[in-house]
């Protein structure tokens, strides 16, 4: 008597031709577009759509930070660019005549007084005694005891 | 199913970055292998996540591939594995050592919607009194004829595959055909109709 095991191993039981004719599930088509991308473009790019499910912590982490950063954005940002706004802008304006600017300061004290001598000569020079005048009874008040030189 | 050994020069060619190859070899075995873990882990979530992780350890470690036997040997080892440790992590999760062996119900397992051929009443109507007694079977048998069924692979291959001695799976295969022979008719021959169940 044959083994049974001998039969089926042959191939043509009635066992094997009854599991043949049985419905015959294949995977989804979805599933083969996945995988055989993956197998185009390779294993590293392949993680995604293989083990999408794997990512979805991360993905939500990333959502989460997202989050905190544009709240963080909004509740802050326009603050610091108010502050900016805020700020008084200084703007020197000068005005000037139809002169250039003299080199006379507001305060005798923070002239040097052979500098100040010099421009008062330099007036003279140009013809401006009167100017020269006014800057000279200044200098005096200013500096009353300083000695001028002979040719001023 | 009968495959041959250019498959594993399918496989030589992809591993050397010929995609079109690797196309070739899903078509041909996308079926065996899923027909072979739907119906041995009796889940179709489960199946269609292992189906996956089998393609993706495929393409991850393509560069080491060496044909050291007939490719499908070498894929069918990749599924035996995930399948392995499928059991092993629901066997974690119900905390029971092997219930699933005796209790689960007689059905082919759950398909989900977009694999059925039409309705579920028509899926339904083709649960055969085969197709229930192959997933009544303990998994060790159910997978050695799984593996026969689906891919034509040698008892010596089954055995390589499930890292187990020839004689063990020799074994394995002849309980599970002992067994799935009493669940067809004395009355079904070939060209008949196969049973059905109703649920």
């Amino acid at each position: 008597m044959p083994d049974e095991l001998d039969e089926y191993l042959r191939g043509e039981s009635a066992l094997s031709r009854q599991y043949r004719r049985e419905y015959s599930p294949v995977p989804p088509h979805a599933l083969d577009r996945l995988l055989l991308n993956a197998a185009r473009f390779g294993p590293g790019k392949s993680k995604s759509p293989l083990r999408s499910q794997s990512l979805a912590p991360l993905a939500f982490a990333a959502s989460v930070l997202l989050s905190v950063a544009l709240v963080l954005a909004m509740v802050f940002a326009p603050q610091a660019v108010k502050k900016a706004d805020d700020k008084p802008r200084v703007l020197k304006v000068s005005v000037y005549q139809s002169d250039p600017p003299r080199a006379v300061p507001a305060s005798p004290r923070e002239r040097n007084p052979a500098a100040w001598l010099e421009d008062i000569s330099a007036l003279r020079r140009a013809g401006r005694d009167s100017e020269a005048d006014i800057e000279m009874r200044r200098f005096r008040s200013a500096y009353p005891d300083y000695l001028i030189p002979i040719s001023e | 199913m009968d495959f041959s050994d250019d498959d594993a020069g399918l496989m030589l060619r992809y591993r050397d970055g010929d995609a079109a190859a690797f196309s070739a070899l899903y078509a041909e075995y996308k079926g065996p292998l899923y027909r072979y873990l739907l119906r041995h882990v009796r889940n179709a979530g489960a199946a269609a996540d292992l189906f996956q992780e089998v393609w993706s350890r495929l393409v991850a470690t393509r560069a080491r591939y060496e044909p050291r036997a007939k490719f499908a040997t070498f894929l069918f080892h990749i599924a035996h594995n995930c399948a392995v440790d499928f059991f092993r992590r629901d066997m974690n999760l119900r905390g029971e050592t092997s219930a699933h062996e005796f209790d689960s119900p007689l059905l082919e397992p759950e398909v989900p919607e977009y694999q059925r051929p039409d309705r579920v009443a028509e899926f339904v109507e083709q649960q055969s009194a085969l197709l229930a007694a192959v997933a009544a079977l303990p998994h060790v048998q159910r997978e050695a004829f799984l593996l026969r069924e689906e891919t034509g692979l040698s008892v010596e291959e089954i055995a390589r595959v499930t890292d187990v001695p020839v004689e063990t799976a020799k074994s394995r295969l002849r309980y599970a055909v002992r067994k799935l022979k009493k669940s067809l008719s004395p009355m079904q021959e070939p060209g008949v109709l196969p049973l059905r169940t109703y649920a």
